[in-house]
C-alpha cells in the first residue's frame, strides 16, 4: 500500500501511522456525559470498504493526512492535507 | 569554527563521524563506484512559521538572503546558506558553521521559531557512478533525474532512521546527495551505508 502524501509524494505506507476514523470528533472532556464519552471512545463503525481515516506522516513531514481508503481492499481513493483548524481540535 | 566557549574546562568538539568512520577505501578493489565525504562543522537550524503567517517568515528571509523558501519539497542556496523544505512551513537551515545561526536568529526575530539543531545531525555528502544503486539499498525514494532532479529534497527513512536528504548541483561523477541522520544513531546509519557501498569500492574522507 502506497499513500500519495500531498506535501511529500507517493510514499510506502510504513512511512505513515494510522490513528483512527477521520470522522468523530473528542467531546470537551469536562462538558461530556460519561454515556457521551463511551459512544466517542468506543463505539466506531469498522466499514468493510470504504473509511476516512487519519494517518501521520511521521517518517516524512510530520503532516496529519485524511485518506479515503478501502478497508477490504487498501485501494487508496483521496489523500488530502488536514486543515490546520480540524488538526488543532482532533488531535 | 571558532573554539567552543568551554574549552576552558577541557571540553574539545569533534566531529559527530569521529570514532565512526576512518578515511579511506572501503569494500571492493579498484575504483571508487562511490565517494563518501563525511562533513563536520555544520551549523544547522529549523525554522518554523506560525500557521498562516508563513508569508511574513518567507520575505524577511528573501530579504537578507536572497532565496525564496521553497513551499514545495525542494532546497536552494544563496551566499553560503542553504535552506531544505523540511515539511509544511518548516524549513532546514544549513550554514557552514554555527555562526550563521546567531545570524539567522537576528534575521527571523520574532515572525518564527528558530531551533539550533547544530551538532544533532550527522551529515554525509555522496556520489560517485554507483550512487544510486547503493543507496536503493535502503532508500524507498527514486533517486533518478526524473524524480529527483537538481534541487529535489525529501523527509524519509533509511534503514528504520529518519533522513533528510537533497540533492546538490551535479559534480563530475554526476549526481551529490546529501543526507542528514540523527547523530545519536550516526553509528547505525553510517553501518548500513558502508554495507551497502561496500561492493562498489567507496572512497572515505573523513573532515577533521
Ligand atoms: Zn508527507
Amino acid at each position: 500500500m502506497r499513500i500519495d502524501c500531498p506535501h511529500c509524494g507517493s510514499r510506502d505506507v510504513q512511512e505513515f501511522i494510522y490513528l483512527r476514523d477521520a470522522g468523530p470528533r473528542r467531546p470537551d472532556g469536562m462538558a461530556a456525559t460519561l454515556a457521551e464519552m463511551h459512544v466517542y471512545l468506543h463505539e466506531r463503525d469498522n466499514p468493510a470498504g470504504r473509511h476516512r481515516e487519519l494517518w501521520y506522516h511521521g517518517s516524512g513531514c510530520r503532516a496529519w493526512l485524511v485518506v479515503t481508503r478501502d478497508t477490504r481492499t487498501h485501494a487508496v481513493f483521496a489523500v488530502e492535507a488536514l486543515p490546520a483548524s480540524v488538526e488543532s481540535a482532533s488531535t | 569554527m571558532a573554539e567552543p566557549s568551554s574549552s576552558a574546562a577541557g571540553w574539545r568538539s569533534q566531529s559527530a563521524w569521529a570514532g565512526v568512520a576512518v578515511s579511506g577505501h572501503l569494500g571492493a578493489d579498484g575504483g571508487a563506484g562511490v565517494t563518501v565525504c563525511c562533513l563536520r562543522d555544520v551549523g544547522m537550524a529549523t525554522l518554523i512559521a506560525p500557521k498562516r503567517r508563513e508569508a511574513a517568515l518567507i520575505a524577511a528571509v528573501e530579504a537578507r538572503y536572497g532565496m525564496r523558501l521553497p513551499e514545495d519539497p525542494r532546497t536552494v542556496e544563496n551566499g553560503g546558506v542553504r535552506a531544505v523544505w523540511a515539511g509544511p512551513d518548516q524549513w532546514l537551515l544549513v550554514t557552514a558553521d554555527v555562526s550563521g545561526v546567531e545570524t539567522l536568529r537576528e534575521v527571523i526575530a520574532d515572525l518564527g521559531a528558530v531551533s539550533d539543531q547544530t551538532g544533532s545531525r550527522a551529515v554525509l555528502r555522496v556520489s560517485g557512478r554507483a550512487i544510486r544503486a547503493a543507496l536503493a539499498k535502503g532508500c524507498m525514494i527514486d533517486l533518478h533525474d526524473g524524480s529527483f532532479p537538481v534541487g529535489a529534497a525529501a523527509l524519509s527513512s533509511i534503514a528504520h532512521i529518519g533522513v533528510h536528504l537533497w540533492r546538490l548541483a551535479d559534480g563530475p561523477d554526476g549526481a551529490v546527495f546529501e543526507i542528514a541522520a540523527p547523530r545519536s544513531i550516526a553509528g547505525s546509519f553510517w553501518s548500513w551505508f558502508a554495507a551497502s557501498a561496500a561492493e562498489f569500492g567507496c572512497a572515505v574522507v573523513v573532515e577533521s
